[in-house]
């Protein structure tokens, strides 16, 4: 199974699917566009641990992280 | 004072002191807070987790400058630039727009230093760190 991660009020959402799966990974395609859309900041893990954003959908990502837009604070 | 009022003294201080340490040690997260946190170790390198746990903040290096940052526990003000020596330069002040939580927060603030470190630079304040005892904080 695969995950995606949205970083949000309740801490994340996550959302996991099967990517054999064709369906499921047309939605998880879907909502990975959407999130790029909002703003949002997609980032998996390389093999040695290190975050590398990502700004099209990977199929083969186990799990891929949604961070939102940042602001200066 | 009674020897017997002497020891419920010492009693009671023991537990309190005794609180304060589990506290310490496990913090005092709401549900929210608690997944916060557990993705954020699950994202630290080995390093980062090992001074985290031990200082509750933990140093990542910008990919453009290769200069190194420290982020403390929080939500906001809690990115420092460090000097050569490991000491806090400036500050520098970048949160997601979202409201997060604490670990959320710091999570997002390490990927965008590793990964786009001129960007968020751009949009982040810069303000005077005053940490106090930076390396011993717990």
């Amino acid at each position: 199974m695969a995950t995606q991660i949205i970083m949000d009020y309740s801490g994340d959402s996550r959302h996991e699917f099967n990517p054999a799966d064709a369906a499921a990974l047309l939605e998880a395609e879907q909502r990975f566009n959407a999130l790029m859309r909002e703003g949002y900041t997609a980032a998996v893990r390389s093999p040695t641990g290190d975050p590398t954003v990502i700004r099209k959908f990977d199929p083969k990502a186990e799990e891929t992280l949604f961070v939102p837009r940042f602001v200066g604070g | 004072m009674s020897r017997q009022l002497r020891r419920r003294c010492a009693d009671a201080a023991r537990r309190v002191l005794a609180a304060w340490q589990r506290f310490r040690e496990f913090g005092f997260h709401s549900e929210r807070e608690a997944r916060g946190l557990a993705l954020l170790k699950s994202w630290l390198s080995p390093e980062q987790l090992a001074q985290y746990r031990q200082y509750r903040h933990f140093d990542v290096t910008g990919c453009h400058s290769g200069k190194r940052y420290r982020i403390r526990y929080g939500v906001s003000m809690n990115v420092c630039e460090l000097d050569s020596l490991g000491r806090p330069l400036v500050g520098r002040c970048f949160v997601p727009k979202d409201n997060l939580v604490a670990g959320d927060v710091m999570l997002a603030q390490k990927i965008a230093l590793e990964t786009n470190e001129r960007g968020v630079l751009l949009v982040a304040k810069t303000f005077s760190p005053r940490w106090r005892t930076i390396h011993t904080e717990v």
